[in-house]
């Protein structure tokens, strides 16, 4: 066996590599550099909705509620539009893991909302704390399982969801709203910024 | 080392843009041919051309298929091609010595 031979066959084996490596991290994008800004600015555009117009108990609800919705479909639409190497059972295999994943964390969030609205020892103030902590355990999971900026951003999130809920229940829908919505802009901007570089290529939304 | 070793490399996979294919569908499940023609860099036609030979050697699946109304190509990797690929690796590594798995 020549040299040449060897260094023709350690290349294939870059190459292969290269190619594996593009083809893993293509899987888990799906736009969700966007999709993570796209969340920032739903907890900017909720704090501010609640503190400026949608004050009084009921109707912060119907507020959250109808800000979810939207969003949700503002995600599936990007999500969508990021979609287009992937084939229809790749797309549902990644929508059915997403909801194995995140639909029983939702459902823990909500079941501990239920509890701050009908046990009276329970204040109202408590709900964003549990959403979050929910969320920021979702996150931290999740950086366990693939990605080490998510882990910080979980740990993050759920350190501040805590020190806010102990010291500032009083101001936790602002301070919680101004925490997440700033690390999940900035955790967007670096995820875009890091698939821009790897593609050569501009991500849009 | 065995003097012939390079020559056991399956001539079908031995070409770059062939074996750019089949790393990716050997990660991805299935992919679509505007996703290789992007990430290979290549042309529709060359494309099709490299397709049509692993697909003749019965290493990939082409199959078209309609995505709310819209036509679309999708490949994958049939247990043959796999076979293939592994057997392709594992030749590199003998030609190389020991090599990390990929």
């Amino acid at each position: 066996m020549t040299e040449d031979e060897k260094k023709l066959a350690l290349q294939d084996i870059a190459y292969i590599k290269e190619m594996v490596s593009q083809a893993k991290k293509d899987i888990s994008h799906f736009g969700s550099g966007w999709i993570m800004m796209l969340w920032g600015i739903f907890c900017y555009i909720g704090v501010a909705g609640q503190r400026l117009f949608f004050t009084d108990g009921p109707i912060i609800g119907i507020w959250w509620t109808g800000l979810t919705v939207v969003t949700i479909f503002l995600t599936f639409m990007i999500a969508r539009s990021h979609s287009q190497g992937a084939s229809p059972k790749q797309l549902r295999s990644y929508a059915r893991w997403f909801m194995i994943f995140w639909l029983p964390l939702l459902a823990l969030a909500y079941t501990l909302c239920l509890f701050c609205v009908f046990l009276p020892d329970l204040s109202l103030a408590y709900i964003s704390v549990f959403i979050l902590l929910v969320i920021s355990t979702g996150y931290i999971m999740l950086g366990l399982m693939f990605f080490r900026d998510i882990l910080f951003m979980g740990l993050l999130g759920m350190i501040g969801t805590i020190i806010t809920a102990i010291f500032f229940l009083e101001y936790n829908d602002i301070i919680l709203g101004v925490l997440f919505g700033t690390g999940l802009i900035i955790s967007g901007l670096v995820i875009n910024q890091k698939w821009k570089s790897l593609n050569g290529r501009t991500s849009q939304p | 080392m065995d003097e012939h070793l390079s020559l056991k490399l399956d001539k079908v996979i031995h070409q770059k843009a062939r074996l750019g294919i089949m790393s990716i569908l050997s990660v991805k499940e299935e992919a679509e041919f505007n996703y290789l023609k992007t990430q290979m860099k290549l042309t529709d036609g060359n494309l099709s051309t490299h397709l049509s030979h692993l697909e003749n050697s019965h290493y990939i699946r082409i199959k078209k298929i309609f995505v709310r109304k819209k036509p679309k190509t999708v490949c994958r990797l049939t247990e043959k091609g796999r076979k293939a690929f592994m057997e392709y690796i594992k030749n590199l590594e003998q030609i190389i010595g020991s090599v990390p798995q990929v």
